[in-house]
């Protein structure tokens, strides 16, 4: 049975956030920690373009010669990829930021542990 | 490449040029609405509109929002001057308290100041979402130039939290996209007080807690009111101030975005109310145990905020008018409290209350000026919180929850309480032998952002209609 583009991807993006999310608490090395959160942000990133998906639609650019109809009916959801351009950019931004201070506090106490730098 | 580096008079300049136009554009502005990337909706464009086919032209397409839009109201007016006069202060006295100004410091306040305005003025929900991020990336640089013992540590703390927190949030504004087709929350609220989606639908039932976990966080509320305290007090006096003005706007904005969508669940106001009160009972219960004056405003600050969401919770015009005044003196007495006690920090450079003391004799108009703050914050009259906390008792008085009235009047006790105990280890018992004081004084820059705080608490305080005037029509819409 071939499964549904949009389920497989709602499956997937539920998968990412609940192996994120694992990781992010269970994990004692701040860099995995980093990887588990880009894990639940890629999740969301995906949960999110899943919402634009439709059956049998077709790319929302009005191309010459198409018909009016035919295209308001048929043309997936532009908002979501838009959106999530967006997202990503910022989750890059925040991740970056995440790693530099990681990079000033293992200067510090010469050790990528949570439990040591964070007292967790 | 920063093109500004060790150029301390050209920093000074540029911030205070900047900083200045916070208060004042919103003052001069034009109410009305700004579509950002598009047009208005096809109703009121029917150049636009010609030629489309009735599939878009005779359904509520019509009268959806297709840009990105901003409404600028009176309340926001009021809320975007009253932040942009704390970041006046805060970056003024941020520049002229160090020898050397940090170009990177003030850029990263008024980059905080323009995103929670966005937030404010901000009519998509995604928008929100994007400053929301770009403000928490700005309050965690606000920390991590501070110099602060163990700051690094708590940013990176704050920023796993938010990575957990903001794409919940994300998922809840996906959430209500999928189901509404929207992100403009005008054409969400129509969607559903419309009929176009079912209101009970069990996903948006999922995108309101999604939003309201989102909503916790960015504002320091229970759960989160540890680390959002930590965040105050490893922020500079002037940061701090700051950062509590964005946690209370951002509250003041979610919060306002909540009540417009959610508002026909019941679940909704009782939830508001319910975390409030827990904010509230949490933040300043451990306000008392506090032994470092910054992370005991902090806890203030968080219970304050609790006040707000009574507010709001109660949903009636008069709460919410009440709630949204009381975010206005809220935000305005804790920087008043911030930078005051910043006073201490800037004689001693000490934190910990258990080391300080007989400071009245060092700074005594800076101690008088904290007093009638610390009172401020209690609720005393004439000051302007008297006049949000009586609005917000009869408010829930008249919703009939005489209980949380009750409750409300025992915290402001409380917080007297706690502020006076304070104020009497930092002040007024015999200074310790090995405090060491700086002899400098204190900047007059300081002095002035004080009196000019205290004379905003005055005049609301005496004259409260100036505010609830520009509130009124907010609370109104949205009660």
């Amino acid at each position: 049975m071939i499964m549904d583009t949009q389920l497989a991807s709602l499956l997937t993006a539920g998968a990412l956030m609940v192996i994120g999310i694992f990781g992010t608490l269970f994990l004692d090395n701040l860099i995995k920690k980093v990887i588990s959160l880009a894990f639940i942000g890629d999740g969301a990133n995906l949960f999110l373009i899943a919402m634009g998906y439709k059956v049998g639609g077709i790319v929302y650019i009005f191309l010459p010669g198409m018909s009016m109809s035919n295209f308001s009916q048929n043309a997936s959801y532009p908002l979501p990829f838009a959106l999530v351009l967006t997202s990503i950019v910022i989750g890059a931004s925040t991740m970056a930021v995440m790693l530099g201070i990681i990079i000033l506090l293992n200067k510090k106490y010469g050790s990528l542990s949570a439990s040591k730098i964070l007292g967790e | 490449m920063n093109l500004l580096h060790e150029r301390t008079r050209a920093v000074k300049i540029i911030s205070i040029i900047a900083a200045l136009a916070l208060p004042t554009i919103p003052l001069i502005a034009n109410y009305g609405v700004q579509y950002f990337g598009g047009y208005p909706p096809l109703a009121q464009n029917p150049t636009i509109a010609v030629g489309l086919p009735t599939l878009i032209t005779g359904t509520a397409l019509n009268i959806f929002h297709p840009a990105i839009t901003y409404v600028f109201g009176s309340a926001q007016k009021l809320m975007i001057v009253v932040l942009g006069f704390i970041a006046l202060f805060a970056i003024y006295i941020s520049l002229y308290e160090v020898k050397k100004a940090s170009g990177v410091y003030a850029y990263l306040m008024l980059m905080g100041t323009a995103s929670i305005i966005a937030m404010l003025l901000s009519d998509d929900i995604f928008n929100l979402y994007v400053f929301f991020e770009i403000a928490a990336l700005a309050q965690v640089g606000i920390v991590l130039v501070s110099k602060v013992d163990y700051n690094y540590e708590t940013a990176l703390k704050y920023m796993i939290l938010g990575s957990i927190a903001s794409p919940l949030l994300l998922i809840g504004i996906a959430l209500l996209l999928g189901v509404t087709g929207n992100v403009n929350i005008t054409d969400i609220v129509y969607s559903i007080q419309h009929g176009l989606v079912n209101p009970q639908s069990p996903v948006l039932l999922m995108a309101c807690s999604l939003i309201i976990f989102g909503w916790l966080y960015g504002t320091g509320l229970p759960p989160f009111h540890t680390i959002k305290s930590a965040m105050y007090s490893k922020a500079l006096p002037t940061g701090a101030a700051l950062l509590q003005a964005f946690s209370v706007f951002s509250f003041v904005a979610i919060g306002i975005i909540i009540l417009r969508i959610f508002s026909y669940l019941p679940f909704a106001h009782i939830f508001i109310i319910g975390i409030s009160l827990v904010a509230m009972t949490l933040g300043i219960t451990m306000a008392i145990t506090q032994t470092d004056f910054k992370r005991l405003i902090a806890y203030l600050a968080v219970g304050e905020l609790g006040y707000i969401g009574i507010g709001l919770g109660l949903g009636t015009a008069l709460g919410i008018t009440a709630g949204l005044f009381q975010a206005i003196n809220e935000a305005i007495i804790t920087a008043f409290l911030f930078i005051g006690f910043g006073t201490i920090m800037y004689k001693t450079k000490e934190t910990d209350m258990r080391k300080l003391g007989g400071m009245l004799v060092e700074t005594p108009k800076s101690a008088l000026l904290v007093l009638l703050a610390g009172l401020a914050m209690a609720g005393v009259p004439p000051f302007n919180a008297f006049q949000s906390k009586l609005m917000l008792v009869q408010a829930s008085l008249n919703s009939g929850l005489p209980e949380i009235a009750i409750i409300m009047v025992l915290l402001s006790i409380v917080t007297f309480m706690t502020f006076m105990r304070a104020f009497h280890t930092i002040y007024l018992r015999p200074r310790p032998a090995d405090l060491k004081i700086k002899n400098e004084k204190i900047p007059n820059i300081t002095l002035v952002a004080m009196v000019a705080f205290l004379v905003v608490c005055l005049v609301l305080g005496l004259f409260p209609q100036i505010a609830t005037n520009f509130l009124q029509g907010m609370a109104m819409s949205i009660a």
